[in-house]
């Protein structure tokens, strides 16, 4: 096997799976297992095939490291070495942790697209069932050559792969376990993490400041978690916490989203009032007066807890569409340079006159009246689907067209007069419509029973699918041509007996059915042609390679 | 569609109609045919305004004569902006169906702010700002001096507009506020004054309230608007508030300060100008004693709009000597100012009428109640004189003679309060006079005697016959509308209890009570994990709100509902809601659902609308009571007890329910939106309140859902809300709640129509 060229990160001798001492190897793209004084692995699994790593609780006095595949099955490594089992045992899960999680996007998204494939698919399904269920080929073989298409698409997909937003309450998921004695455990995932980066790039920011140099990982969410900042709604006390800094800049984020202001004139408070009164007029006593000197501690934590509560929201947001914001910021920015938009009164009347005629707009007032289309009749909407890209776009008629040529043929057909002069003679117009009759001279091919009024329907849907599966079978066998490789040549060998198979455990058991149906045999005739060209293709090729080799 | 309504040809610029919105207009054609005023309650989002537009434009068409002009007031910018584009939208119908040329003239008028086109002031981000820099280049003084001194700055665009402006009278159209700037630019004249200029001579004009109820702005702009006018106010169920706030005066410490400084630098400058320029006073003097007859004799030839600052015997009358000369004026301002010093300088609570207060001063400080009552207009005309170009400086003093003339001129409508520190921090001195009008028919009795109708409308006005009493107007016609329905879009609920059987309230002694606010809490919870896109909860006051966000947050809810929805509160700050206010509107656009947080009578309650996926759900966290220990609203209970025959509990009540109808019909506007209504308290169920919900709300409440628990109101939610997801096409509805022409001159559906309009 190629395995010697894999490079393998770590070794660890001594472990033992199903009561055999062995040495288990971490490669980069797979974990393998060889019992002991043999060079061959008995177990290699693709890190994309394990769903998970269970392991033995610490201090049990077994210490085992479990991997769970995606198929269910497991297999149970021992760490046996007695002095060092522990430490084996420590490296070789660290590594896997870091290592899975790297595959398990990457299988979860082939596994999702085979999945999804399949579904969307049904004659893919069919010779799916046809030829990996009943076991004619491996699931392998049956992918190998559909997964090229899918990894191409995948990799268009991948770029532009939708943005997954946050969790609104990613901070609230958080949740502190007290560990005993008096201190509090916080559970970080990675997606936690990325979460609160995203966030607040202001903590990123300091991260990036303090992390490693100055902090560890760990001492630097714990301080993030005893800082002010994540408690909001405690009013800052020292400006020692490194945090602080975030919540300065948060604040000044805030402010400049304010004065900003609003693009939709609609829900800009500020210039709702049309004359507001002036000073000194009204009932304002109403109000209590909150000027920030007059307020309590109570009050101003709770105003801190509501301006968290605008700011977090915002920011989550904002997050979820960063991404596509950062294009427009350089827009605007170029644009602002031409000196237009300075003025904002050159964009808002665009965007305030649209969002007035939808607020004045009642929609079931109205008439509907839209340009008069043909309806669109589809019987198998894949085919509209994937149907051929037009090339000359010239070709296609628009609804109005064939509305028109539709009205033009019905004026045509009503101003339609005979030339009672110049039409053919009887003699020769009747010996044309016989000759166009079924039966006719014409018409010969029509006059045969169609196959579709001679066999039941099942007979003919089962005849598709070994049509499908044969086909399919034989794609295979013929792509192998020419063999110049030695792994073509196994394939080929491989596909040879995968048609044999094929032609006794399923070709053969239908001829019998039709048979015993009575029906005409003749129906598999076709089939086995094709089979019978491969076959002796394949001897060709088998004799002139014995040739050769003698 | 064309429409005959009661033998009226009305242009109706859909294809369709809203049975109501038949019978709404034909109301409205009665209330104009007995020349009377009317209150008319129409459910919001079933096309009130164009209903409105509809009928005034067809009637000022078929009786030029009889109906001049549409003053259309309504209450916020954007409301305004909406009303011109469906003005629009009905003359664009017009012409296309007349195929003639029409000669309509329609404006919007709206403060300078949102009309300046002048570079650097219309960069000010205050409307005082904006104001007061117009005013110093536009000035006539200064625009005089500029003769003088070609250095002087004026405004290009008032100067352009008063040379040729005023000639040509603006060409027929529809011209919504960005129209008249684009104009402006154009022609480069000011928009603002071309606005008001022509307000005079155009058919329909739209503004804000405060351009007819406010006597100071009032007596600038409205006051040559014709007899012969239909008013209507839009939006109208706080319209009592608004007239009591443009006329009562709040007078502090800093009020005074300022004030002490003007008249110090009026001191100053008439000082300079009587060595330089002494023929000037003399000018004015001389005016002053042929008295203010000019204005005299427009009023009674019936020209004016009645300025209830300015009150009729002032004008027949000169000023008199005493403050005649701009010294003794200022010596007199001086002295008056001493007076309310020492008035604040009080260690308890006062409350005192205006005629006790009239004789206070004359006993203290010999003022008369003559002199005191000329004093905003000798103010007036001193500034005039003096050419203060800086107005805005000069409002401390003009706030206090403007207190001096309306405290002389009313004996009843108002009070006096005088209080040393606020409730809350008695430690802390900071004495405030408050002169507060108590009766809201003060400020707009000008409105209905000088115009023919007047039309109150809002989609809340219930119960419709209390407007009337406060305003003080005998009305033609009250009538309230429901909403036909092809499916029942709107689900009041009524949650008086917790899962646990805690009685929700939010009244005073449960107030802090952790049970009703845990279950309040889980409501919320609860349908936010129901409750598709958008929810808005509302609470009573901006404090309750706060203690409740609070104690959430302690409790851990808040973390649980950001799980299902982004959380959003409204702040005091203005600017910082309206951010808050748009990411809400993002996270409901971009599927996430964001839940907002937000006070009852505050401004997102009053001028923002939910409109679908916006406002799934509306959560009304308990009865939102004005704030009772208020002295000010303790007087003004009184005095509606004492005039109207009107007891403190059916106002409170009243006020209270009318700020909750106004909170949940945030989230219906229209008959294709749906949406929930929760009122969480159980006071709700009782009949006292359920009975002044607008009856388009109250009609849909069963007797099932009076007393529910959390757990059932989100059963009957879930169901609901399942039912509404499904598609609803406009077949649905027709025949039901939409009309065909057709379908309309049926007699079984006029006979239908007859009974959606509930009179009163």
């Amino acid at each position: 096997m190629a395995s010697l060229s894999e490079e393998v990160l770590l070794v660890v001798k001594k472990v033992r799976q199903k009561k055999q001492d062995g040495t288990l190897y971490l490669m980069a793209e797979r974990i393998a297992w060889g019992p002991e004084g043999k060079d061959r692995f008995t177990v290699s699994h693709s890190y994309s095939d394990i769903r998970c790593q269970k392991i033995s609780p610490d201090g049990k006095a077994k210490v085992q490291l479990q991997l769970v595949l995606h198929t269910g099955e497991s297999t149970t490594f021992h760490f046996a070495n007695e002095s060092t089992s522990r430490k084996d045992w420590e490296a070789a899960k660290e590594l896997l942790q870091q290592l899975l999680p790297k595959f398990k996007k990457k299988a979860n998204k082939e596994l999702e697209e085979k999945n999804k494939m399949l579904q969307e698919d049904p004659v893919l399904f069919q010779l799916y069932k046809d030829l990996v269920v009943s076991q004619v080929i491996s699931a392998e073989e049956f992918w190998a050559n559909r997964l090229g298409g899918i990894n191409n698409g995948e990799s268009a997909a991948c770029e532009n792969k939708q943005e997954v937003g946050i969790s609104g309450a990613f901070l609230a998921d958080i949740r502190p376990q007290t560990d005993g004695c008096n201190g509090l455990r916080y559970n970080l995932t990675a997606d936690i993490i990325e979460s609160i980066f995203r966030t607040y790039p202001a903590v990123k920011q300091k991260y990036k400041e303090n992390v490693p140099h100055n902090l560890t990982e760990k001492e630097f969410w714990t301080r993030f978690f005893q800082s002010h900042y994540f408690h909001r709604d405690r009013i800052s006390t020292g400006t020692q916490d490194i945090f602080s800094e975030c919540a300065r800049q948060d604040e000044k984020g805030l402010k400049s989203l304010v004065t900003q202001g609003v693009k939709n004139p609609m829900v800009d408070l500020l210039s709702l009032e049309d004359k507001t009164l002036d000073e000194g007029y009204g009932i304002s006593s109403a109000l209590p007066s909150t000027s920030h000197a007059s307020r309590t501690v109570k009050e101003s934590s709770n105003f801190a807890i509501i301006k968290r509560f605008n700011h977090h929201s915002a920011m989550v947001l904002a997050a979820g569409s960063r991404k596509r914001d950062v294009p427009a910021d350089q827009a605007s920015e170029t644009s602002s340079t031409d000196g237009n938009s300075r003025d904002s009164d050159f964009f808002q009347p665009p965007l305030k006159k649209v969002k007035l005629q939808e607020a004045i707009e009642y929609e079931d007032l109205q008439q509907e009246n839209r340009p008069k289309t043909v309806a669109l009749n589809l019987k198998k909407s894949d085919r509209y689907a994937h149907g051929p890209v037009p090339l000359q776009s010239q070709q296609y008629t628009t609804s109005q067209d064939i509305i028109n040529s539709v009205n033009y043929i019905k004026h045509e057909m009503s101003n339609y007069k005979p030339n009672l002069t110049q039409v053919l003679s009887s003699a020769a117009a009747s010996s044309a419509i016989a000759a166009l009759s079924p039966g006719g001279v014409l018409m010969q091919q029509v006059a045969q029973q169609a196959i579709n009024q001679m066999v039941p329907t099942e007979i003919q849907a089962e005849l598709k699918h070994l049509y499908v599966a044969a086909g399919e079978l034989l794609r295979h066998f013929w792509t192998c041509f020419p063999v110049n490789t030695a792994f073509l040549e196994e394939k080929v060998t491989k596909m040879k007996s995968n048609l044999e198979r094929f032609q006794i455990t399923k070709l053969r058991p239908f001829q019998e059915k039709i048979q015993r149906q009575y029906l005409s045999t003749n129906l598999t005739g076709h089939l086995e042609c094709m089979l019978q060209a491969a076959y002796s293709k394949f001897h060709i090729w088998q004799t002139r390679r014995m040739m050769r080799k003698t | 569609m064309k429409l005959n309504i009661d033998g009226l040809l009305v242009y109706f610029p859909y294809d369709y109609i809203y049975p109501e919105q038949y019978s709404y207009m034909l109301e409205l054609k009665r209330t104009l045919d007995a020349k009377g005023h009317g209150v008319l309650e129409m459910p919001s989002g079933t096309g009130k305004t164009i209903s409105l537009l509809s009928l005034i434009v067809a009637y000022q068409r078929a009786f030029p004569l009889e109906v001049t002009k549409l003053i259309y007031c309504s209450r916020t910018v954007p409301e305004i902006e909406k009303v011109v584009e469906e003005l629009r939208k009905l003359m664009e119908f017009y012409a296309k169906e007349t195929e003639e040329v029409n000669n309509f003239l329609a404006l919007a008028l709206s403060s300078r702010k949102n009309l300046c086109i002048h570079p650097e002031v219309s960069s000010l981000r205050f409307g005082k700002e904006v104001d007061g820099k117009c005013h110093s280049l536009t000035a006539s003084y200064v625009r005089a001096q500029r003769h003088g001194n070609p250095n002087q700055p004026v405004c290009r665009f008032y100067e352009e507009f008063d040379a040729v402006g005023r000639q040509v009278p603006l060409p027929a159209g529809v011209y919504n506020l960005d129209d008249l700037k684009d104009l402006g630019r154009r022609k480069g004249w000011c928009p603002y004054y071309l606005a008001r200029y022509s307000i005079l001579h155009a058919n329909i004009v739209v503004y804000s309230y405060h351009y007819l109820l406010d006597p100071k702005i009032a007596d600038l702009v409205s006051k040559e608007l014709a007899k012969k006018s239909v008013v209507v106010f839009d939006e109208a169920h706080n319209i009592d508030n608004v007239c009591i706030d443009s006329m009562s005066v709040n007078i502090t410490r800093r009020t005074l300060d300022r004030c002490q400084n003007n008249v110090d630098t009026l001191q100053n400058t008439i000082q300079r100008i009587k060595e330089t320029d002494a023929a000037k006073l003399r000018e004015e003097y001389r005016r002053l004693v042929e008295g203010l007859k000019e204005a005299n004799v427009a009023r009674e030839t019936d020209v004016y709009l009645a300025n209830p600052v300015l009150p009729d015997e002032i004008l027949k009358e000169a000023v008199p000597g005493s403050i005649r000369t701009a010294e003794h004026f200022v010596g007199f301002l001086r002295r008056f100012l001493e007076y309310l010093k020492s008035r604040l300088r009080v260690q308890h609570v006062v409350q005192e009428s205006a005629p006790q207060f009239l004789k206070d001063i004359f006993d203290k400080v010999c003022i008369d109640r003559k002199p005191l009552r000329f004093c905003a207009e000798r103010l007036q005309s001193l500034l005039r004189t003096l050419e203060i170009t800086d107005i805005s400086d000069f409002s401390a003093v003009t706030l206090i003679s403007n207190f001096a003339t309306l405290v002389s001129t009313y004996s009843q409508g108002f009070t006096i309060i005088i209080e040393p520190f606020e409730d809350r921090t008695p430690t802390i001195a900071n004495p405030v006079l408050h002169f507060s009008c108590m009766d809201p028919s003060i400020a707009i009795k000008p409105v209905f005697q000088r115009f023919q109708s007047v039309i109150i409308t809002s989609g809340t006005l219930s119960p419709v016959d209390i407007y009337p009493r406060i305003l003080d107007f005998r009305p033609v016609t009250m009538a309230s509308f429901t909403m036909t329905l092809a499916r029942t879009c709107l689900c009041p609920l009524i949650v008086g209890r917790g899962n646990d059987q805690v009685a929700l309230s939010s009244k005073f002694e449960t107030r802090e009570d952790f049970a009703v606010i845990r279950n309040y809490g889980n409501l919320l919870l609860e349908m936010s994990a129901v409750v598709p896109d958008g929810i808005v909860a509302f609470f009573t006051s901006y404090v309750y709100m706060e203690n409740i966000v609070a104690s959430w947050y302690e409790q851990g809810i808040l973390e649980n509902i950001q799980r299902n929805k982004l959380i959003f509160i409204e702040t005091q700050d203005a600017a910082e809601t309206s951010m808050a206010l748009e990411k809400y509107q993002e996270a409901c656009e971009n599927g996430r659902g964001a839940i907002l947080l937000s006070v009852a009578r505050g401004k997102v309650s009053e001028g923002i609308d939910f409109v679908h996926h916006f406002g799934r759900a509306v959560i009304m966290f308990g009865v939102p009571y004005v704030y009772t220990q208020s002295r000010i609203l303790k007087a003004r209970l009184e005095y509606l007890r004492d005039q109207f025959q009107i007891r403190e509990n059916d106002f409170l009540t009243f006020d209270a329910m009318r700020h909750a109808a106004q909170c949940v019909g945030r989230a219906i506007r229209g008959k294709t939106d749906y949406g929930l209504m929760i009122f969480a308290d159980k006071r709700y169920a009782r009949a006292d309140k359920r009975g002044k919900l607008p009856r388009w709300i109250q009609e849909h409440i069963n007797d099932g859902s009076l007393n529910l628990t959390v757990d059932e109101a989100v059963q009957l939610s879930k169901h609901f809300l399942r039912q509404m997801a499904q598609p609803f096409s406009q077949v649905d509805q027709l025949g039901l709640s939409l009309l065909t022409l057709e379908q309309l001159e049926s007699p079984e559906m006029l006979k239908k129509i007859a009974q959606i309009a509930h009179q009163t």
